[in-house]
């Protein structure tokens, strides 16, 4: 009994522990001042975490957007509500499912890959090597990362949901036979901008906060050895899976739920 | 001035979890002179290189180099120290995202504003200094282990520092590589009046190179001296550690029950 | 660093591609216009119910989207609702005072939007005139709620 409430009193202080150690680091990197050659860290960066993670997020966008105007269609025809199908497609995605499915595929493709690249870079001992050189890796190696992961993901988001309303309308119009001026004007008259798209843009801003951050900290706390790294980066997805999920509630409770 | 040391290490404890792994150790690493760091693996010699380089903070005892406590500066200032210092890691630590000039070039380009031509001059000529200037296009990946840790010996001198920490520079070298390591070493602490601290558990490459020896077991320094004195040394397990016999005081079997018993008892269980 | 160039193409192109996106998602998706003044003229129409009526619903003629609904605010003096309308600058002058305008609704829970059609008067409305003869939306349950009452009334 007693060691077992002693075993939860460490989990917990660990657990504490180990969330400062992430806080601290947050923001000691994110706030670092950027060095000269700060920008051009980025632009790398940007390029490997947004621009080749492109295709996965838009191929996925399209074909979500491809099945919501398929099933949608299906269910809306027995309301004979079929001109409710562009307003279904775009508020299902602009709301909930390109923020989460965004964040997802992210964590998956960019999340594990910066787990595992700083992961090896902290095993050949780069890491070290970069501080005898009096270079902070904070500065150098850590915040251009999280800097292109936070602009990345909202703009994939963007681009799922705009890919994945044209599916829809591929689906629903081009293929179905839904008629194209309903479509759009249904969808129109009731996605409203700030409400709508403002509201997953934020979400997918905070989920890119945090997958980044959960991505970018497993990889500089890991154990420096080939098991460390790979437990490090499977560890990378399921927080990130796990956080997006859960954060993806309480943020539509709080936008959408009427708890504000 | 020159005679005092560079490095004064002073009761120095560290522990990593729970086991201890320093409990006082005290060092004087003399100016200009090379000093090696020897022991048995896995008594700490590469976290005593980083407690030196200001990576890890101790537990009690403090580190000084020329006279200011590493350990009680700020972020800064500790960047600052450290620019005065290189460090050759035991896997050459290049950066791989880099080319073999551009990690020569690293701690220029970070640290000073040369032109770009002075900075082209200054890393042919070190790359030079270390026979690989024609190796100058290639990724590190491209490089085999000992043409690595010569660039990144390269790349530590890059700044020209004052102290350079070398972590087991001879470790998993062929024959040949080893040697061309060794006159290397050698002959850039001559050129430059380099500082050194040489840790390894290589004792002859180490023994011919080197000017004073700490021999550190269980935490604690065992034996120091010249390498001729402690080729000499009666200690056992000086003696045991310095001329590499299986047994003595550093028992060739881990600690286990008695043989016989254990073998009767696997034979009950079955 | 010899890749950079391309690579700074490459990120230029995906932000730009980000940007555009979400211009999109606001003029596309929300109806956002970006000319909401200039070529654009008022016309006012109060309605005793507008339904689910919101703003930036299509106003049309014979089908053909002709305006936006710009606001929509409740009359105090009538205790019914005053929507505003930005209708093309080209049908300025061309509709006649006596055109109504009628809430409709596409298809049987589609949006709501509002149907103008000409009348006869040779009189022409103007820039910020009110439409008289309006027509409010058909509300699903107060028909069905008539429907049966008129069944239990047979």
């Amino acid at each position: 009994m007693i060691g077992s409430l002693r075993r939860l009193g460490r989990f917990g202080c660990n657990a504490l522990e180990s969330l400062g150690r992430a806080g601290g680091f947050l923001l000691l990197s994110a706030f670092a001042v950027p060095s000269r050659e700060g920008f051009g860290l980025w632009v790398r960066q940007m390029h490997f975490v947004g621009v080749l993670s492109l295709a996965i997020v838009l191929v996925s966008g399209l074909f979500i957007g491809m099945v919501l105007a398929l099933q949608g269609y299906t269910i809306l025809v027995e309301f004979g509500a079929e001109q409710a199908l562009g307003q279904m497609v775009a508020l299902s995605l602009l709301r909930e499912l390109a923020p989460v499915v965004a964040a997802l595929l992210f964590a998956g493709r960019a999340g594990s890959a910066l787990t595992a690249e700083i992961g090896l870079m902290k095993a050949t001992e780069q890491l070290s090597s970069m501080e005898m050189i009096g270079v902070d890796p904070l500065r150098r190696v850590v915040a251009p990362r999280l800097w292109a992961g936070f602009v990345a993901l909202p703009l994939l988001t963007v681009g799922f949901s705009v890919v994945g309303i044209w599916g829809g309308y591929l689906v629903g119009v081009e293929w179905l036979g839904g008629f194209e001026g309903s479509y759009w004007g249904n969808m129109q008259s009731s996605v409203e901008f700030l409400d709508d798209v403002g509201n997953g843009m934020i979400k997918s801003m905070v989920f890119a906060v945090v997958v980044t951050w959960i991505a970018v900290f497993q990889g500089y706390d890991l154990i420096p050895t080939s098991e460390g790294i790979s437990r490090a980066t499977t560890r990378t997805v399921v927080y990130s899976s796990l956080a997006v999920l859960g954060l993806d509630f309480v943020l539509t409770a709080v936008m959408f739920g009427g708890l504000s | 001035m020159s005679d005092t040391p560079f490095v004064v290490v002073e009761g120095l404890h560290f522990s990593r979890g729970e086991t201890e792994i320093f409990r006082g150790v005290d060092l004087q690493i003399p100016r200009g002179k090379m000093t090696a760091i020897m022991g048995p693996s896995g008594t700490g010699k590469t976290t005593l290189l980083k407690l030196i380089g200001g990576q890890l903070q101790p537990d009690a005892g403090r580190v000084l180099i020329e006279g200011e406590n590493i350990h009680a500066q700020s972020r800064k200032a500790l960047f600052a120290m450290r620019r005065r210092m290189g460090m050759l890691f035991q896997s050459g630590a290049l950066f791989s995202d880099l080319s073999v000039f551009e990690n020569v070039a690293f701690p220029l380009r970070v640290h000073t504003d040369l032109p770009e031509a002075m900075v082209r001059d200054l890393v042919l000529m070190k790359l030079e200094a270390v026979g690989l200037r024609g190796a100058r296009d290639l990724m590190p990946a491209e490089l085999s282990g000992g043409m690595t840790r010569r660039v990144a010996l390269a790349r530590a001198i890059a700044l020209d520092p004052q102290l350079i920490l070398y972590d087991e520079p001879f470790v998993g070298q062929d024959p040949i590589s080893m040697g061309v390591l060794v006159q290397l070493i050698k002959r850039l602490n001559e050129a430059l009046g380099l500082t050194s601290v040489v840790v390894s558990h290589d004792i002859k490459e180490t023994l011919s190179i080197v000017d004073y020896v700490y021999v550190i077991s269980d935490g604690q320094v065992m034996a120091h001296g010249t390498p001729k004195s402690l080729d000499v040394n009666q200690d056992a397990r000086v003696r045991q550690f310095v001329h590499g016999e299986p047994d003595g005081p550093v028992p060739f079997h881990y600690p286990a029950k008695d043989y016989f018993s254990d073998i009767l008892d696997a034979g009950v269980r079955s | 660093m010899k890749r950079s160039k391309t690579m700074e193409l490459g990120v230029g192109l995906f932000m730009l591609a980000g940007i555009l996106g979400l211009v999109f998602l606001g003029l596309r998706v929300s109806g956002m216009t970006l000319n909401a003044s200039g070529d654009t003229f008022r016309l006012e129409a109060n309605f005793a119910n507008i339904g689910s009526l919101k703003p930036r619903a299509r106003v049309t003629m014979a089908g053909v989207t002709v305006g936006r609904i710009s606001a929509i605010e409740l009359d105090t003096e009538w205790y019914d609702a005053r929507v505003v309308m930005e209708l093309d600058s080209d049908l300025e002058g061309e509709l006649s005072r006596d055109t109504t305008a009628a809430i409709l609704t596409a298809g049987l829970l589609g949006e709501q939007y509002v149907g103008l059609s000409v009348g006869g008067d040779p009189e022409m409305l103007a820039d910020g005139d009110t439409i008289r003869d309006t027509q409010s939306a058909v509300v699903l349950e107060e028909l069905i709620q008539q429907f049966v009452s008129n069944m239990v009334n047979d």
